[in-house]
């Protein structure tokens, strides 16, 4: 998934660089229903990503091994990942 | 092994033999692309549109031009080490390890390339 987001971000820069014609082009496919899946997914992967990376950044530090506290946190990340996607479309949407 | 150091314990232990270096590095790459990619986040949500005209006009000014070649950099690297541990992790035939390692280093050093010279050629005014 990483890979894939890295790809999409290449293709904007790339589409930008490209000039008005081509980026009209990308705009097109992304903002098409199957673009718009690719999209929500990838910012659903990558706040996941992020929130998992905070988690083991916490982790490293040596705190949160209790039982509990790691069980709430592993739940609680991937909640708080898909919060922050839907936070992010709708201040996109909202444009 | 109860005279080790922990560093040498470290030390030749893992699928690659070594590993704390690469490791910190995966964390500091963490860091910066933390900072960046909420940079990126919060100029998405603020430009009033995603249109040719506004978000070409943002990243050629200095400041967004820059921040987004650090953010592929950093991520780019951080996906180049993640990446790197899974095909260590689970290609267990030298060869086709070294293969994937080597098209792995091609594919993350091609679009890294391709994305900053997308970035610097609207920086620099060239519609390439």
């Amino acid at each position: 998934m990483a890979l894939v987001g890295l790809f999409v971000l290449v293709w904007w820069l790339g589409a930008l660089a490209s000039g008005p014609a081509y980026y009209e082009t990308f705009s097109g496919l992304m903002t098409s229903i199957p673009g718009y899946v690719v999209l929500v997914g990838l910012s659903w992967a990558f706040f996941t990503h992020l929130m998992s990376g905070l988690r083991h950044f916490v982790l490293d530090i040596g705190a949160g091994y209790e039982l509990n506290t790691n069980k709430v946190w592993s739940i609680a990340s991937p909640l708080i990942a898909i919060l922050l996607t839907a936070g992010f479309w709708a201040l996109i949407l909202n444009k | 092994m109860a005279h080790d150091t922990p560093i040498k314990r470290v030390r030749g232990l893992g699928s690659a033999h070594h590993g704390a270096h690469h490791w910190l590095v995966q964390r500091f790459t963490a860091i910066g692309n933390l900072v960046l990619s909420i940079w990126l986040i919060a100029s998405i949500i603020g430009l009033p549109d995603l249109s040719y005209a506004t978000v070409s006009k943002w990243l050629a000014q200095p400041v967004s031009a820059t921040a987004m070649i650090l953010l592929v950099i950093s991520t780019f690297w951080h996906a180049r080490l993640g990446l790197q541990v899974l095909i260590e992790d689970y290609l267990h035939n030298s060869g086709t390890k070294f293969a994937a390692l080597a098209a792995l280093n091609l594919a993350v050093i091609g679009g890294c390339a391709f994305a900053i010279f997308s970035v610097a050629s609207l920086a620099f005014g060239g519609a390439a």
